[in-house]
Formats: structure tokens, C-alpha cells, sequence
């Protein structure tokens, strides 16, 4: 029984507390299972911010070795990671970029992963124009909503983790993901693939007269 | 009655329904709302078309990872230093810090209340034969000499008398009688 319940806790992994605290008394280890944890996110938050893969390696690695600096008085309260953006954020848009080096927009970094995906040529094209038409378009917003779509649409934060990250109020980030949402659909309307109606002036759509809904809404839970 | 349209009083509701950022219920009720409100309507179905084009266009960019090491991090951290929890090893440093301590209040002291000039109120010293001798003694140099030999009391002058006289081939050179005859001879 006792044997099984030390086989059951040893499954679980640990919490990010509890490896920050196993790190901070030398277990090396357990500082180790953190960088494996955040490797990836922050890979691409930094690919994605400096848009070069080797600074975004260089933002990995000095993300870490602040933490590792800071292991004394990181307290976590349940997750490393909104920590963990935040520094990678600052680096990120500190980083002088280097010269001589004509850095790659976002959506090209996709095309070796795109490679890999099925179907026949023409489809996977298409697919690779319509991406690209997307990452341009949110590469022309401002930075400050950049980083909120980012951070929501590539790294999967809540809104609530993005205002950690962020260092402003869950409100602030929402007007500001409202805000690049409304600019995006200005951009995308241009698409026909996207399906996106360009904006009409409302006494043209029939005199405000309801249309019914017909993309499908999703709910939580449902 | 209104002359000009001032939208939707939902605000940003519609833009924040496909995000995940309503509960269920608010949700609900947005969308019955938006049955009756074409302007909610309409960004509701705009958001719906975004939110699909941005995950369908960063789906391959989650799927980047980095093959890097834990160990590149520790070059860059540098050596290992000794634990710290050692109390030998820590001892060094701690006597460091109190000397760096000890130095710095010394000087902030100083600085405070330290002067150059000599304290106003000396402590009294003890009895000192030789500073006493050397006190009752002229000064040497002629201004200070000539300014003692006038203020100077008279019985402060026999101080000057030079009771030993060193003897010469075993005789003194002259009488003691007459030297101490001369009260207002030079010391010197």
C-alpha cells in the first residue's frame, strides 16, 4: 500500500514550486526538469518577437540563467511561467538586432514545418498563402498588441497569465486583444478565402434588421 | 429619439467570446443578444473568422522546438560556486563583510564629527617629569626666547642656572661662584 502510494506520488510531476525549491538546495536535476518544461515557449515567443531562430536560442539560454540567478528568491505561487515570459518578453525587445542580417518575417518561419505536413501540392500552397497572409497581418500591428495575440494565439496564455506577463491590469489586455482583433479583421477582410465580409456602413445591411448567425459559435463545455 | 447611431452597448464582448474570455454564461448571453443586434451579430461572426485564421496560422509555429541543453545554461551561469550553507567556508566572507562594515563606519564617522584641530577639552594626562622639563625650558628660536626672558618671572630664570658643570682635565673651567653669581646669563 505504501509502496504504491510512493509510486503513485512519484508519477505525478512536481509543481513548478516544488522544483524551484529542489533546485534552490542544489538538485540539479530539478532545475533541469524546468528548462525542459519552458524550453519550447519560449523558444517561440523569442522566434516569434526577434523573428531570428539562433537570438531566440540566445533568449532561451539568458532566460534561464536568470532564473537560475534568481532561484533565492523566486517564490512561484502555483506556475514559473508568466516569470519566466516576462524576462524572455524584456530580453526579447531589448536585444539589439545585428547588423548586416536581413531577418525573416514570421510566416516563413513555418514553411519547414509546413514541408512535413500532408496533402497534395496545391492544397498545402494555399494553406502556406493563407498563413502567410494572416502572420503578415499581425505583424503590421503595434507591438504592445503583438505581443498580446502572441502570446494568446502561439504560446496559449489566459488572459490572466498575458497580464502577468505584461505587467498591466486583465482589462488592459483585453481592450488591447479587442483592439488588434478589430484591426485584424479590417486586414483580413481583403482575403476571400477567410470568409470575412469587408465593413459595410450599417444603413446598407437593411436597415439594421437582424441577420441570423451562421458561423457556428462554439461553447465551452458543450 | 436618436439621430445617430452610438453602438452597441455590449463593447467588446463579440471580440472576446471566441478568445476564451467569457464564462459560459456571459457567452449565452451574448449570443442571445446577438440575435437581436446586427452590429453584435456581424463582429461576432468576424471574430469567430479571425480567432480560426490566427490558430490555423500559428498551429505550425507550436509545433517549434529547440533542441537546446540544459547545459548551455550553466556555461553561461559559470562555475559552481561552494555552498554557501558551510559555515567554514563562509566564515572568510563573513569577516570580510564585518571588516568592510567597521571600515565604512569608521569613516562616516570621521567624516561627521572628526576634525583636524586638536580636541577643545584635552583628557588630563598623567604627571610627566620630562614633558615638565621640557616645558620650563626657553624657547630656541630668538623672537620666542627674547618674548620669554621679559614675561618671564625672575625665580623662573633660575632655571637657566646650569648647576652641573662638566668638569675640564679634572678641574672646573670656571668658578661655580661666578656663574651662579650671573642670573641673567643665556642658557644657551
Amino acid at each position: 500500500m505504501k509502496a504504491a502510494r510512493h509510486a503513485t506520488s512519484a508519477a505525478e510531476p512536481r509543481t513548478d514550486r516544488e522544483l524551484v525549491y529542489a533546485a534552490r538546495l542544489g538538485e540539479m536535476a530539478a532545475f533541469d526538469a524546468l528548462f525542459y518544461r519552458y524550453r519550447d515557449g519560449i523558444f517561440r515567443l523569442g522566434l516569434a518577437i526577434t523573428k531570428d531562430p539562433s537570438a531566440a536560442e540566445e533568449i532561451v539560454v539568458d532566460t534561464f540563467a536568470r532564473a537560475h540567478r534568481a532561484l533565492a528568491r523566486l517564490e512561484p505561487d502555483d506556475s514559473l511561467r508568466p516569470w519566466l515570459y516576462r524576462v524572455a518578453v524584456n530580453l526579447s525587445y531589448n536585444r539589439r538586432p545585428r547588423k548586416n542580417v536581413q531577418f525573416s518575417p514570421l510566416e516563413d518561419a513555418t514553411d519547414d514545418t509546413l514541408a512535413n505536413e500532408e496533402g497534395s501540392p496545391s492544397t498545402l500552397a494555399e494553406q502556406a498563402e493563407l498563413r502567410r497572409f494572416v502572420l503578415a497581418a499581425v505583424d503590421v500591428l503595434p507591438p504592445k498588441h503583438r505581443l498580446v495575440v502572441v502570446l494568446h494565439y502561439l504560446n496559449g496564455l489566459n488572459l490572466v497569465e498575458i497580464a502577468h506577463v505584461v505587467d498591466c491590469p486583465v482589462g488592459t489586455v483585453k481592450s488591447r486583444l479587442h483592439y488588434a482583433l478589430r484591426r485584424l479583421r479590417t486586414h483580413l477582410a481583403s482575403h476571400p478565402e477567410l470568409g470575412i465580409e469587408p465593413r459595410r456602413p450599417l444603413m446598407a445591411t437593411g436597415l439594421r434588421t437582424a441577420k441570423p448567425i451562421t458561423a457556428a459559435v462554439p461553447i465551452e463545455g458543450q | 429619439m436618436r439621430f445617430f447611431s452610438l453602438g452597441c452597448a455590449s463593447g467588446q464582448r463579440p471580440y472576446m467570446a471566441p478568445a476564451d474570455a467569457l464564462s459560459p454564461a456571459d457567452r449565452l448571453d451574448l449570443e442571445l443578444h446577438a440575435a437581436s443586434c446586427v452590429e453584435c451579430a456581424q463582429a461576432l461572426r468576424d471574430a469567430v473568422a479571425v480567432d480560426a485564421a490566427l490558430k490555423r496560422a500559428f498551429a505550425p509555429l507550436r509545433a517549434r522546438r529547440t533542441a537546446l541543453a540544459p547545459g548551455r545554461v550553466r556555461m553561461a551561469v559559470g562555475p559552481r560556486r561552494p555552498d554557501p550553507r558551510s559555515g567554514w567556508l563562509r566564515a572568510p566572507a563573513l569577516l570580510a563583510r564585518v571588516a568592510e562594515v567597521s571600515v565604512a563606519l569608521g569613516v562616516t564617522l570621521f567624516v561627521i564629527t572628526g576634525s583636524v584641530e586638536a580636541p577643545q577639552a584635552a583628557a588630563p594626562q598623567p604627571r610627566s617629569v620630562i614633558r615638565e622639563y621640557f616645558r620650563s625650558q626657553p624657547p630656541f628660536d630668538e623672537l620666542g626666547y627674547f618674548r620669554w626672558l621679559r614675561l618671564a618671572r625672575p625665580d623662573a630664570l633660575t632655571i637657566a642656572r646650569d648647576d652641573a658643570r662638566l668638569p675640564v682635565g679634572g678641574l672646573f673651567d670656571t668658578e661655580p661662584a661666578e656663574i651662579q653669581s650671573a642670573r641673567a646669563a643665556s642658557p644657551r
